[in-house]
Order: C-alpha cells, then sequence, then structure tokens
C-alpha cells in the first residue's frame, strides 16, 4: 500500500473520486481473475467445435442481453441453460473439452444494453470476471464428471444429470458470492434494497442448469435434430419468461408499497419524510440483529406502511396543538388497527400488516393496537423494531406542537424506557448501529421537552437561544 | 346458446360423456398403438387436466392436460403416419372421464360444459391438421427443420377452433362480447404457446431417448407454470392494491359506501358489452376503482374550507395515480372522468378516452341510484336526457341493454 502511495499511479489513484474508487476496486481484480481462468482454461483443454460453439454462445449473449432485475441492482437471466447444454455437449464428446469453451462464452457476454447506452465501464469489467470465472469452474466440473465418449447414448444421462447440477452449482455459487461482493462494495448497504427470496433464485438457477445439461445430451443422442433446436431456444424463452414473471411479481410489490406510501404522503404532507426514515432505521436494527433476506425486507416494509391508518384519521386531528381530548385520543390510537382494515385484502402484506399493527405495542404487554397486540405479551421482534424506530423519528423531527429534539436526548428516552416500553435489544441493536453510521438526528441541544414546545410555540426564543 | 334454459343445458351437458366417449371407444376400436399406451395417455390427460396452471386475466383455464395433448400424436406416431384412431381415442376417453370427476366434484353443469366441449373442439382440430399435415416431406419424424411444420399448423388450427367455439358456447345472459371473448383468446397466447412446445418438446424426444423426455419436458413446463403464477399474482396484486386503496375514502367516511366497487363493476360490464379489448378492460377497472382517491384529501381542513369541485377531486385522484408507475397510464382517463361527452360547436370531443366516458356514466348512474334514491329506470332515464352532451349516446345505449338484460329496468307504480 504505501508502495502505491509514493509511485505516481498511487497518486493519480487518490485523486480519483471515491465512488471511482471503489468501482476499481472491484473492476481490477475481477477482470484480472478472469482473464488468468480464461488463459489458463485455454492451455488446459481442447477447444470446442468452434460451429456449434457459436451458435451456443449467439444465444447466451442474446439471453445474456436481456437479463431482468430480480432484486435491488441484482441481474438474473436464463443463460446458465444456454451455457449449461454447450458445456455437456463439448464435455462429453472425445475430441473436445467444456473448460474453455463454458469460459470464454460466458466472458464474451459482458455487454448489456445498458453498458452501451449509459456508457459504463464498471459493468463490463466486472462482469466479465465473474461469468468468466464461473464458466470456468462449470465447465472443470463437467470435464472431471463426465465421460469422454464416441457415440453419446442414453446410458449417460444419469451421470449428466448429476455432473450438470454440481457444475450449476459452482456457476452459481461463483456467480452470486462475487455480485454480492461487488454490489456491497460499490454502492454500500445503506443504498441497497434487501435482496429477497434468494433461496428460490439460486435454487430456480441449478434447476435451470440442470435443465440445460439435460437438454444438450438429450440433443446429442437424437443426432442434432434442427427441429428440437428449435424446441430448445423455446425452452431458453420459457426460462427467460419465468425470471420476468419473477421480477414483474416483485416490481408489483414494490409499486404497491410505493402506491401506499405516495397516498399518506399526499393526504399530509406532514409525514413526509417520516415514513422513510422509519424504514431506513428498521432495515439498520435489523440488519444489526442479524436479519437478512426476505427477513429484513418484511421489516422494512412493515415500517413503510405502518401509519398507513393514519389516513382514516382526519388531518386537524393528527396535527392538533396541545393535549388530546379522551374521545379523540381514542380516535388517534385507532390507527394502529385501521391499517389492517385498508389492507385486509391485500395478501402479501399480511405479514408486515400484523408488525405494522402492533407498532404501538409495549414490550412489557401495554400499549394499543391490533393484531399485532396482546395485552400482556411481548409483541414480535419485528414489531418491537418498528416501534423504536418509529419512537426515535417521532422525538428528533419538528412536530407542528414542538421542535426537534436531539438525538442525545431522544436515545436517552430510549434507554430510559427499554425493558419496559422498548425491547432492550432493539434499543442496543439500534444505538450500536446509529454510531456505526457517524450521522446525527434531530437538533442539537434542545434536551428538554417542554422545552421544545415553547420553542415552537415562541419563535423568538430560538433567537436569543 | 346465450339462452338456452337451464334444463337444455343440464341435458347438453350429460350428453358430453356419452358423445366424447363414444367417439373415443369408436377410434380405440380402430387404433394401431397398443392399449397399455393408449391407457397411458389418457390416464395422463385425465390427470393433467385435473392440475389448473392458472386462471388467466381474462378468464381462460389453461391446465397441464393442453401439453399432454400436444405431445400424444407425436409419440402416437409410426412409419405409416399418425395414429389418429389412437390420439381422437385417448383425447374422447380422456375427456369424458375428466366431465365425470368435475361432475362428480360438484361442479356446475354451466361452466363444465363450455370448457370441457371447447377443449374437445380444439384438441380434435389439432390432431386431425396435425395427421392431416404428416403426408409426403412431413411424413415421418426426420429431426428437420420439416418437423415442425405440422405442429405449428396444428397449435393454429387448435387456436382456431377455441376461438370459434369460446365465441359460439356462451352461456347465460349475453353481457359479454363476442368480440372482447374472442380477443381474450389471443391475449393469453404466451401460455398456450408455452404449454404446447413443452408437449411438442417431449413427443420429439421421445422416440430418441424414450421416457427420459418426461422430465426433460416437465421442467421447462414447471418453469412455465411457476411463470403462470408468478403473472397471475401480479395481477392479483394489483388489483388487491387498487381495491385497498379505492376503500380509504370509504373507511375514513369521505365517500358513499361500495360506491367505488358498484361503479367499477357496471363499468367493467359496460366495456366488456361494448367490446373492448381485456386490456382496455382492465383499464377501466383500475380507473374506476381509483376515480374518487382524491377524495382522501377532503381529510384536510384547509381543503375543505376553501370549497371544491368535482373536477378539483378528478384532479387530486388522477395526482395520486400519476405517482404509482404501474396506473400511470389510467391516470389520464381518470383526470378527465366529469369532461362532457362533446362541448358546444364540436361533434365529440376526440380528447376524452372511452375509458372516461364509460366511468363518467356508471359513476353518475351508481350516484343516482344509491345517493339519490332513484330507481334504475328513473337513473337511466336522466342519463338519456343528457346524451349526446354530457355523456356518450353509445355508453348510454349499452347501459340500457345491461339494464334490459338484468331485468331492473320495472316502471316503478305511483
Amino acid at each position: 500500500m504505501r508502495l502505491l502511495k509514493n509511485s505516481p499511479v498511487g497518486r493519480r489513484y487518490q485523486r480519483l473520486h471515491p465512488s471511482v474508487q471503489r468501482k476499481l476496486k472491484i473492476a481490477v481484480p475481477f477482470f484480472t481473475l478472469g482473464l488468468v481462468a480464461l488463459v489458463a482454461a485455454y492451455f488446459l483443454s481442447d477447444p470446442p467445435e468452434w460451429g456449434l460453439w457459436f451458435v451456443f454462445a449467439l444465444l447466451f449473449v442474446l439471453l445474456e442481453f436481456f437479463t431482468v432485475e430480480v432484486n435491488d441492482r441484482l441481474f438474473h437471466s436464463s443463460s446458465i441453460m444456454v451455457v449449461m447444454t454447450a458445456g455437456v455437449i463439448f464435455a462429453l464428446l472425445a475430441d473436445s473439452d467444456a473448460l474453455f469453451a463454458m469460459a470464454l462464452m460466458a466472458g464474451v457476454a459482458l455487454f448489456t444494453p445498458l453498458d452501451f447506452k449509459e456508457r459504463r465501464w464498471f459493468q463490463p469489467m466486472a462482469n466479465f470476471g465473474q461469468l468468466a470465472l464461473s464458466g470456468a469452474a462449470a465447465g472443470l466440473v463437467l470435464d472431471l464428471n463426465l465421460p469422454d465418449v464416441e457415440v453419446v447414448t442414453t446410458q449417460v444421462l444419469l451421470r449428466v444429470a448429476v455432473a450438470s447440477t454440481l457444475a450449476s452449482l459452482a456457476y452459481v455459487t461463483i456467480n452470486n458470492t462475487m455480485v454480492r461482493r461487488a454490489v456491497k462494495t460499490v454502492y454500500g448497504n445503506d443504498n441497497l434494497q434487501p435482496w429477497s427470496q434468494m433461496n428460490v433464485l439460486v435454487g430456480g438457477q441449478v434447476v435451470m442448469g440442470l435443465l440445460g445439461g439435460l437438454i444438450g445430451a438429450a440433443y446429442e443422442i437424437a443426432g442434432r435434430p434442427s427441429a428440437v433446436l428449435v424446441l430448445i431456444v423455446g425452452v431458453y424463452a420459457i426460462g427467460h419468461m419465468s425470471l420476468f414473471a419473477f421480477s414483474q411479481l416483485r416490481e408489483s410489490h414494490l409499486s404497491a408499497i410505493s402506491g401506499f406510501v405516495k397516498t399518506l404522503e399526499a393526504k399530509d404532507m406532514y409525514t413526509r419524510g417520516h415514513t422513510e426514515r422509519v424504514a431506513y432505521f428498521s432495515q439498520m436494527i435489523g440488519e444489526d440483529l442479524g436479519f437478512t433476506g426476505t427477513q429484513l425486507e418484511t421489516v422494512k416494509w412493515a415500517a413503510l406502511i405502518h401509519d398507513l391508518g393514519k389516513l382514516a384519521v382526519p388531518t386537524d386531528l393528527i396535527r392538533k396543538k396541545g393535549r388530546l381530548s379522551d374521545e379523540e385520543y381514542a380516535q388517534m390510537k385507532s390507527h394502529a388497527h385501521l391499517v389492517e382494515e385498508i389492507l385486509a385484502e391485500v395478501d402479501f402484506l399480511q405479514p408486515m400488516v400484523e408488525i405494522a399493527s402492533g407498532h404501538h405495542s409495549h414490550y412489557d404487554g401495554n400499549g394499543y393496537g391490533g393484531s399485532g397486540h396482546t395485552e400482556g405479551e411481548t409483541p414480535s421482534l419485528e414489531a418491537c423494531i418498528v416501534a423504536v424506530a418509529d419512537a426515535f423519528d417521532a422525538m428528533t423531527s419538528a412536530r407542528s406542537y414542538r421542535m426537534a429534539l436531539s438525538q442525545q436526548y431522544a436515545l436517552g428516552e430510549l434507554r430510559k424506557h427499554s425493558g419496559a416500553q422498548f425491547h432492550p435489544d432493539v434499543v442496543d441493536a439500534f444505538e450500536k448501529a446509529l454510531a456505526k453510521t457517524g450521522r446525527t438526528w434531530g437538533a442539537p441541544h434542545v434536551n428538554d421537552e417542554e422545552m421544545a414546545r415553547r420553542l415552537a410555540e415562541e419563535p423568538e426564543l430560538t433567537l436569543r437561544g | 346458446m346465450a339462452n338456452w334454459s337451464p334444463r337444455t343445458i343440464v341435458a347438453a351437458s350429460w350428453l358430453f360423456p356419452a358423445v366424447a366417449g363414444g367417439v373415443g371407444l369408436y377410434s380405440v376400436s380402430r387404433a394401431t398403438t397398443d392399449p397399455f399406451s393408449l391407457l397411458v395417455a389418457a390416464t395422463a390427460l385425465v390427470l393433467g387436466s385435473l392440475v389448473g396452471v392458472a386462471t388467466s386475466n381474462s378468464g381462460n383455464r389453461f391446465t397441464t392436460g393442453l401439453a399432454v395433448a400436444a405431445a400424444i400424436p407425436f409419440v402416437f406416431s409410426g412409419d405409416t403416419g399418425v395414429d389418429l384412431g389412437g390420439t381422437l381415442g385417448a383425447y374422447g376417453v380422456g375427456l369424458a372421464t375428466v366431465w365425470v370427476v368435475r361432475y362428480s366434484r360438484g361442479e356446475k353443469h354451466r361452466d363444465v360444459l363450455p370448457m370441457m366441449v371447447r377443449r374437445f373442439g380444439g384438441y380434435v382440430a389439432y390432431a386431425v391438421v396435425y395427421s392431416g399435415m404428416r403426408v409426403g416431406v412431413f411424413a415421418d419424424l426426420s429431426g428437420g427443420w420439416e418437423d415442425l411444420v405440422p405442429f405449428v399448423g396444428a397449435v393454429l388450427a387448435w387456436l382456431t377452433a377455441e376461438v370459434l367455439l369460446r365465441a359460439v358456447l356462451v352461456l347465460g345472459p349475453r353481457e359479454l362480447s363476442r368480440a372482447y371473448l374472442a380477443r381474450a383468446i389471443v391475449y393469453d397466447i404466451n401460455v398456450f404457446v408455452g404449454l404446447a412446445l413443452t408437449g411438442a418438446l417431449f413427443g420429439e424426444l421421445y422416440p430418441a431417448i424414450g421416457w427420459w423426455a418426461l422430465p426433460i419436458a416437465l421442467l421447462p413446463y414447471s418453469f412455465a407454470h411457476s411463470a403462470f403464477r408468478r403473472f397471475q399474482e401480479t395481477k392479483v396484486t394489483y388489483k388487491q392494491t387498487i381495491r385497498a386503496l379505492a376503500r380509504i375514502p370509504e373507511v375514513s367516511g369521505l365517500a358513499i359506501d361500495g360506491h367505488a366497487d358498484r361503479t367499477t363493476q357496471l363499468a367493467t360490464s359496460i366495456g366488456m358489452e361494448m367490446g373492448l379489448g381485456p386490456s382496455q378492460v382492465e383499464d377501466l377497472e383500475y380507473a374506476s376503482l381509483m376515480h374518487d382517491i382524491g377524495r382522501v384529501s377532503l381529510n384536510e381542513p384547509n381543503v375543505v374550507k376553501m370549497g371544491y369541485t368535482d373536477d378539483d377531486i378528478a384532479r387530486w385522484s388522477s395526482e395520486i395515480i400519476a405517482e404509482s408507475p404501474y396506473l400511470k397510464g389510467v391516470a389520464e382517463d381518470v383526470q378527465q372522468q366529469y369532461e362532457p361527452y362533446r362541448k358546444p360547436g364540436e361533434q365529440e370531443d376526440p380528447g376524452v378516452s372511452i375509458v372516461s366516458r364509460i366511468i363518467k356514466v356508471s359513476a353518475a348512474y351508481d350516484w343516482k341510484v344509491h345517493k339519490d334514491r332513484r330507481s334504475p329506470l328513473e337513473a337511466l332515464e336522466d342519463l338519456h336526457a343528457g346524451a349526446a352532451y354530457e355523456f356518450d349516446p353509445d355508453v348510454v345505449a349499452s347501459l340500457r341493454r345491461l339494464l334490459e338484460a338484468r331485468g331492473v329496468l320495472t316502471p316503478v307504480r305511483s
């Protein structure tokens, strides 16, 4: 590292924008690894039959062109079927190997249309690296596990099934690990939505690989009939369609959530930002407590809808200055279970609705709420997370009747009620996670609720203070 | 068939297993395929037909049986061409059994009959065209491109038969136009082709690799299956979301109960009656569910103090909708929902979409019936009075036909 610092290259490197530095930190090693794998593969294995290789490479590139975003910044395609089909054929035939054929095929598909449109350099470089390496690994597994034969018969099909499952496992594992690493390094945790349903996606990729391998062997056994090739292309298209359907469903969930949040904001400008911040804090706490994937996403989405019940509470009540009467307080409290009434028919939100309806439920069993709250019982951990995030943001943001309080005061309040109103583990996790971000929330020096109220009522006080 | 009595329907429905079974058994007697294979094929068809893939948005129901049916003529072909007897035998016996199972499950004749007739007609068209085309250069499965020509021809014949039969076999009050039904089938063509394709893959590979063809065809089939389910779930999610949003003004007491739901039902019925395409009917459904969402703004005390008009509500609604990516398309329709059909000096206002015009009529009708307590006939007469200025005369005429079919237009004696 020191050597780099003193060299001219190092100095130039340090002048680069941090985001470019982060990208280089991934792109250069990925690209080098891919190149090394490709060159090694070239010397270690026999070349494939180029005519057939070209047909499948074309299909591979085509499918990689149509990748679908299945999670935030995570793109998948059904191309693994193609590379496995070709790989199995080359591994089985006596005069060719799969290693170089697969590494090269994966490596040539480094561009997507977006790369051209946005003139990106990072994605193609990183993709070349991870694809070539995944392809080489899968090819190696196939070469080691499949016999070289002159004429392919149905006897090998069972071995093909096993070998292509193993090879796709290798391909998918390397591919996903490297992509996850790249995305996390470049975009960081803060700007990344949790990746949900990864087991479905990864499992789907492995099954696609298995199918691709079987198709390759079957195509060879049947004597490479062109009619079957046409049908095989149809199968690839079906694979693509299934991924596309996955992304559509995901998009529908995301836009449903954003639809609700937007409606809430349209009604009450005051809460603008509150929902997003509570979601941000909740995700932070969840990550610190070791939540991942779908579980983390559930907490985040629950936080996004937690105040939806307020849509049915009159705005003048929400903004009322001063204390509420008993009747008004009861009406205000109803927002915790109105969210259930509004979202009763939305199936995919039911787990989140239960969390959201418990966000005013206390750790010791007091408080109020809908199905997420049972008198005298501790609510779910997820509900406790949203409760802490909600309370913290309520204190550190301005209200119509008081100024924002300081972060120090808000954390003090959380700690004071930890074990009674708030879940102690969640409060601890929140403090830790908040310290890690290094950001401060709320107005500095407003360390007293009464003072905050007075400041809001008599703005001239702020001038003096 | 639209005005068949329930008894005729039951009789026709009972006739189905007799006809299909009869055709099946007669064909079996002329089949060249061995009885065991016939039994396997018929059983696979029965099991497949009972496993539903998805009921699509436009009301088509797809089953695994389609893929099985597509594979059978491929498998039942030898040097002398396709064994049409065996194929039709498997279809006839299989579908007759499916009818029996569905009847014993307690499904209504009204639902079972048209579906089974359509399936049988489609399968027979497919098999006949396929075997008819397997002559000359297409006679044997050589593995070349020409293998697929009979398949493509047969699938087209199948699709045509489905469209025709679906248009003819409308049971019950004729609220759906034939144009709508025909377009609905073409709308779901990807599902159909996906299923037929996995069947053909099995058929092409079976001679070479035997039963190994089954997993190879089943895997893409399962992908297709999950894709259709997800597409369906996507639609359901959108619909549920929109319904939930539409409920908000009602939960907050800012709109009359059920107005959005009733308006939507009426509007989509009118849309189908007028022969709009499935995607337009979908737009209509979304737009009419959301047409009053802007009323949530009435929760804001300042807004109520300042006063507002219907146009304001329409504008707020469309502003809220425009924020959701999947509703952007209908934001314009919602914005125009209170625009009159034409303005002075115009033949008609070309800027107002048919969706907006239908919503205008349906919402006004529902308002008159449920808020102003008018009888259906009076409400319709009010709309007639405004037709050709406020309301689109075509939409009002369609509403009249619909109400007549439902028999609610009895004059109130005073």
